[in-house]
């Protein structure tokens, strides 16, 4: 459904996004993932024309956003939820954002009572909470029943509630046919309900490929310990088995732990500790954009 | 067709998927477009409280002005209704800059520029609903202060003067409001920042311009924005901005002129809506 080639742009010197290029299907829900700083949402903003990329394109179907007859008919998205004067009540927000599409104001009413802001529609949106004006934004991505729903950290600020309602609003999205591609920094989130990822680290495509293989390149490693650290280094080495070793405790990768407990049982090594150990899907994407991370903590 | 109502029909299981190519639109298709984007704007203008302050601001500050010029001010000659309904134009002016400026600021500060162009792409078609509903609402200011001036003079004891003035008096003042209102709705899309816009174009209405009007050669000053602008209104003698009678401008050429810097601000300010990425 989405079909984004060599998108490109560069601040000055610094280059923010690097030949992107990436497929998001529909009938599946997308997550969008990478380090603060990665690209993402400057690659979003690109999507929906808001930001000129330097080169590459994206198309929906075959069609540039720009050239779309009507866009918030066929994306509705949402880039940052803060974006609503405080002044403007909610209903009023919605039947301005309706009538530059030429959306019936009856669909107004039906979009509050879908995300649940009905009985705030006459408030003023600056006494909105966070959560609340996510809602409300994503109301205003409702507006034209889009095929595409393109979102920005949409969780930000919802409540455990608001957020499983998100994730099981955008999961009968897509099993509906429609195309839904979300950024989220909460990976173990979107690991829940997204079917694809795409990883960007440092402005550059890491990997997109099904949840499913993404998880299936998890590092396992067995941890052992042993007063026998050199003999066992020196049968691993025969065996070409890769392993790091720390003091009398060594990480051996690639392997399970029954097949290095057999090992070192056939060769009369005891070992006084036998663990194995799984990445989780947030380490390994973690390690994936980890090189290029603009902000890491110590 | 763009400006045809839109009705979403109800969603079953699997058909979100688009099954048919996706319409594309056509030139006519981006100018149809007009109206709805001209619809939008008009709500967001009137769902704002501050917009109905600057009306109510229009309406109380020229019918009080009137009335106490009427009353109180007695070095001007005789006064009389014809030339004091329009006296505090100049506030109305005022207030339609700032009212256009904030058309456009307002949504650069609150971030709502961004639904606005992902929902119409095409940049020129909302720079000139902007233009539009700016224009309009700055006439609409207009009309009403000078009612409400009309009504502060007339409820004071002078004469009415000569009726048939009043007229083009009138329609060359709501012009240099309306005008101002587009002025403003430029420099707000240069600045993208009230506050910068509006204390900007006030300091070089109200102080640069002043001292410029005393500093440099009267023929050079009758070119300044606002003794343009004022030149519109003729509510005084015509040549004393401007130092002589014979070097004085005609209201045609002080709305050419005024207008000129209008369009300019606003080309500006549309060309880099055009270009600039949006936050």
């Amino acid at each position: 459904m989405i079909n984004v080639s060599g998108l490109t742009k560069n601040y000055g010197d610094r280059v923010a996004v690097d030949t992107m290029d990436f497929d998001v299907a529909a009938g599946k829900v997308t997550g969008f993932v990478g380090p603060n700083g990665a690209g993402k949402s400057t690659t979003m903003r690109m999507m929906v024309g808001l930001t000129r990329p330097d080169a590459g394109e994206v198309r929906y179907s075959g069609v540039k956003y720009t050239d779309l007859l009507h866009p918030a008919r066929v994306v509705g998205s949402v880039l940052d939820a803060r974006v609503m004067h405080p002044g403007r009540s909610a209903r009023n927000h919605l039947r301005a954002m309706a009538a530059v599409s030429g959306i019936a104001p009856a669909r107004v009413d039906e979009v509050l009572h879908t995300v649940g802001l009905e009985t705030a529609a006459k408030q003023r949106a600056g006494g909105f909470s966070l959560g609340m004006r996510q809602r409300l934004a994503l109301a205003g991505a409702l507006l034209g029943d889009p095929e595409v729903l393109l979102l920005d950290e949409p969780a930000n600020g919802l409540d455990p509630d608001g957020i499983r309602w998100l994730r099981n609003y955008l999961r009968d999205f897509a099993d509906q046919g429609g195309t839904v591609f979300v950024s989220s920094h909460l990976i173990s989130e979107l690991s829940m309900f997204a079917d694809d990822l795409v990883v960007i680290g440092g402005g550059r495509l890491v990997a997109a490929d099904s949840l499913r293989n993404l998880t299936a390149r998890n590092d396992v490693a067995v941890i052992v310990e042993t007063p026998q650290p050199e003999d066992l280094v020196a049968l691993l080495g025969t065996h070409d088995i890769a392993n790091e070793s720390t003091g009398d405790r060594l990480i051996i990768r690639g392997q399970t732990r029954a097949a290095v407990s057999q090992l070192a049982f056939d060769h009369r090594i005891r070992l006084t500790e036998l663990t194995e150990t799984s990445k989780s899907l947030e380490d390994t994407l973690l390690d994936m954009t980890s090189a290029s991370a603009e902000f890491a903590s110590a | 067709m763009t400006t045809a109502t839109y009705q979403p029909t109800d969603r079953t299981a699997t058909n979100r998927a688009a099954t048919r190519p996706l319409a594309t639109k056509s030139q006519n298709d981006t100018l149809r477009a007009l109206p709805t984007t001209l619809r939008s704007e008009w709500i967001k203008l009137s769902t704002i409280r501050s917009n109905g302050a600057i009306l109510a601001l229009t309406i109380a500050l020229n019918a009080v002005v009137s009335w106490a010029v009427a009353n109180f001010v007695t070095d001007e000659g005789e006064l009389f209704v014809d030339k004091v309904f329009a006296f505090s134009t100049l506030f109305t002016t005022v207030f339609a800059a700032i009212a256009g400026i904030l058309i456009f600021s307002s949504e650069a500060q609150h971030g709502t520029l961004a639904p606005t162009l992902t929902a119409q792409p095409a940049r020129l078609v909302t720079a000139t609903a902007k233009t539009l509903i700016a224009a309009s609402f700055g006439a609409a200011l207009g009309v009403t202060g000078l009612i409400a001036g009309l009504v502060g003079a007339f409820a004071s004891d002078i004469e009415t003067g000569d009726a048939s003035t009043m007229v083009v008096t009138s329609l060359w003042a709501t012009l240099f409001v309306a005008l101002a209102s587009v002025l403003g709705l430029g420099i707000g899309m240069i600045a993208r920042h009230s506050t910068a816009a509006i204390s900007g174009l006030l300091i070089w209405w109200l102080v640069v311009e002043n001292l410029l009007n005393v500093f440099i050669d009267a023929r050079l000053a009758r070119f300044l924005p606002f003794v343009a602008g004022n030149g519109l209104l003729q509510l005084d003698d015509p040549a004393a901005s401007v130092g002589s009678l014979s070097i004085a401008l005609t209201r045609t050429e002080n709305a050419l002129i005024f207008g000129g810097y209008a369009t300019i601000a606003l080309a500006i300010g549309t060309m880099l809506l055009s270009r600039r990425d949006t936050n």
